[in-house]
């Protein structure tokens, strides 16, 4: 290898655009722990922060796997913003699991172009620790917009999308596929920063 | 006592809103002919001036905009800012252009008169110009000050004589007999009437002038009517150029906030709400509700949250005219720390208000708890920034609850004896029976299940008791 191809790969790495393998499964300073040890190991530590991470599943499904984050996360003075969820939130359920639900706010729009502006803007705010966003259909373009978002704004930022749209490239820093196990989940990490997933998690979250 | 008059010469212009980049005149009617009243900088550099003929004026410059002189209007805009001026002085009083505010009582709390006038000149809206300003131990001395005088300093009752002497008397009145008078024994100037002896110049001319000059002099008392704050904020706005565009009407909504915003300064209160009309020339006004997260007062934060409402207005036809409506405002504490418990440091929430602005407040909710064994009452949505209520006593079990509830029960079909749900259900665990609501004409007696499908759907759903039904009321996931 020339000097040359060194410093190009230098830069690179340095931009995070390449990574090593042998660096691969360090934690970086800027997860938060899923609160699952096993989805922690293939994931690299939890939940990427400053960054989008997109779920995949069936049905919406999925959303017990958040909740130790959501108990983390909502002891901060920040907004946890749910736009478009699906059904409407159990509110004592939250409570007993110990989801502060004085921090969620729920934003419930008609259409997607609507629901994609209210999650930038809620990521760009810096008053929000988590964006949640329940969306059927999103080009790669909008995605990208969102993670910028969430990177220049340091916010985490989490996709439920429909399980066959998981092919779409996309430049979120985590994809999940979710799919409904006996009582319990399979996760299946399809993309995550500086390294691969691992074989499929079974993860039975009391949901 | 102390008064400091304010005297405003713009104000027959600045009612009129609008850009000031057109030459503007406003007449008056004297003798059957309409005479230039006042007329702005652009006006004047074109060779406008007071005093001149309108026909004139409009030959001189056909594109000058013309307004009556509209004293009424004057008025409401002297008294829209005697809002604002009421947290330095209780006792406010009025001069056509003029504004009288007694501080002799103020001056202690405020530092000192530089300091009271400084912050004044600090603090004051926009729409008005504290630039014409006196201080007399009299309100008609202050007001005379103001307007010819400016700047005058005067605490000592002794000093007005000197200071008032060079005033021609037609400023002090208007009364014709009396001018003639003293133009007939050659007295021209306040100076002139003050060196004649008291008695002399009582003999000659009438008790009122008399009157008129003790009162200046602060001789005798000048009982005038005060100005009493309204209870609510109202006001109006003339449009100068018709607005077709509801993004345009941004920069004349300044005016009305800034007074708002000074209404409420100096009565120590904040807004929640904010009304608007946008009145046209034959379509029925539009009203824009403008609502916000907390009660404020900060002028640049009640636009911003205007601008964004604007989005979602669409107005029938152009707006002639534009009116702020507030009559729910409170006492104002400050924000800081008060929107959440522990009050470490203060939240600015502009995106929330940005989102409700965009998309109307009903879209962005929280949610609370409420204490109700039925699930579909164990919740509600609430304000944003709403601190949950007191929780009662009640101890609800919430073993086995799902995330996901559905606002209300659906009703599920049984196919062999099964309840079904994209496939037929699978009782898995027995969660809990609920029967509550015998209160209320909704009461319940319910068995709960958690159940799947199928494709591993976790269901809770319910069998009436009563009916023997099922129900599917929330998801696990």
């Amino acid at each position: 290898m020339n000097a040359e191809v060194k410093t190009e790969l230098a830069v690179l790495l340095r931009q995070g655009v390449v990574w090593r393998g042998s660096s691969a499964g360090r934690a970086s300073a800027a997860v938060i722990t899923s609160g699952f040890p096993s989805l922690d190991e293939q994931t690299g530590g939890g939940w990427p922060g400053g960054a989008l991470s997109e779920i995949f599943s069936p049905q919406g499904l999925g959303f017990s796997l958040l909740l130790p984050l959501l108990a983390e996360l909502s002891r901060q003075q920040q907004w946890l913003t749910w736009v478009n969820p699906p059904h409407v939130p159990y509110a004592p359920a939250l409570e007993a699991r110990q989801v502060n639900i004085a921090r969620v706010l729920l934003v419930k729009v008609r259409d997607t172009e609507q629901s994609l502006w209210a999650a930038e803007q809620a990521l760009r705010s810096g008053n929000c620790s988590l964006v949640l966003l329940w969306v059927e259909r999103v080009s790669a373009a909008r995605i990208r917009r969102l993670q910028l978002a969430a990177e220049e704004s340091n916010c985490m930022g989490i996709l439920f999308r429909p399980l066959q749209q998981r092919q779409q490239a996309s430049m979120a820093a985590l994809r999940l596929q979710v799919t409904p196990a006996g009582d319990g989940l399979q996760v299946q990490v399809l993309k995550r920063r500086a390294g691969w997933g691992g074989k499929p998690l079974h993860l039975s979250c009391s949901g | 006592m102390l008064w400091l008059g304010f005297y405003f010469p713009q104000l027959p212009l600045s009612i009129f809103a609008g850009e000031q980049t057109v030459p503007l005149a406003v007449t008056r009617r004297e003798k059957g002919r309409d005479l230039i009243d006042r007329c702005n900088e652009l006006a004047r550099a074109q060779g406008i001036h007071a005093g001149m003929p309108l026909n004139t004026a409009l030959s001189l410059l056909s594109s000058l905009q013309v307004r009556e002189r509209d004293r009424a209007r004057e008025q409401q805009q002297l008294e829209a800012l005697a809002g604002w001026a009421w947290q330095y002085s209780s006792r406010i009083s009025f001069d056509p252009l003029l504004m009288l505010l007694e501080v002799g009582a103020s001056l202690k709390l405020f530092g000192g008169f530089s300091s009271l006038l400084e912050r004044m000149q600090q603090e004051q809206p926009a729409a008005a110009d504290l630039q014409h300003w006196a201080l007399a131990p009299s309100p008609s001395a202050a007001a005379l000050l103001a307007r010819y005088r400016p700047k005058a300093r005067i605490t000592d009752p002794g000093q007005l004589p000197g200071q008032l002497a060079d005033i021609p008397l037609q400023r002090l009145t208007r009364r014709r007999q009396v001018l003639e008078l003293m133009q007939g024994i050659g007295l021209s100037s306040i100076g002139d009437c003050l060196r004649l002896p008291r008695p002399e110049l009582a003999r000659r001319v009438e008790p009122e002038f008399v009157l008129l000059l003790d009162r200046l002099l602060g001789r005798v008392p000048d009982p005038r009517p005060l100005w009493q704050p309204p209870e609510i904020f109202e006001q109006r706005l003339l449009l100068l150029h018709e607005i077709g565009q509801a993004s345009a009407l941004l920069f004349p909504a300044r005016r009305l906030v800034e007074s708002l915003c000074g209404f409420l300064r100096g009565r120590d209160g904040a807004a929640q709400r904010l009304q608007w009309q946008f009145l046209h020339r034959d379509a029925p006004p539009t009203p824009l509700a403008q609502g916000m997260l907390a009660p404020g007062r900060e002028v640049e934060y009640m636009l911003e949250i205007f601008r964004q409402s604007l989005e979602r207005l669409s107005l029938p036809e152009a707006v002639v005219e534009m009116v702020l409506r507030v009559d729910d405002w409170q006492a104002f504490q400050e924000q800081a720390g008060d929107l959440f418990d522990s009050g470490a440091g203060a939240q600015d929430n502009s995106f929330l208000e940005r989102l409700r602005a965009r998309m109307g407040s009903e879209a962005v909710q929280g949610i609370q708890v409420h204490p109700d064994h039925r699930p579909e009452h164990a919740w509600r949505y609430c304000e944003p920034l709403e601190k949950a209520g007191d929780r009662c006593a009640v101890s609800v079990s919430h073993g086995h609850q799902p995330i996901w509830l559905l606002p209300k029960p659906q009703s599920l079909l049984v196919r062999r004896g099964r309840p079904c749900y994209r496939g037929e259900l699978r009782l898995q665990v027995f969660s809990q029976r609920i029967e509550s609501g015998w209160w209320d004409d909704a009461d319940v007696a319910r068995d709960y299940y958690r159940a799947s499908n199928s494709s591993g759907q976790q269901l809770w759903i319910y069998r009436d008791r009563r009916s023997g039904r099922w129900f599917l009321q929330g998801f696990f996931d």
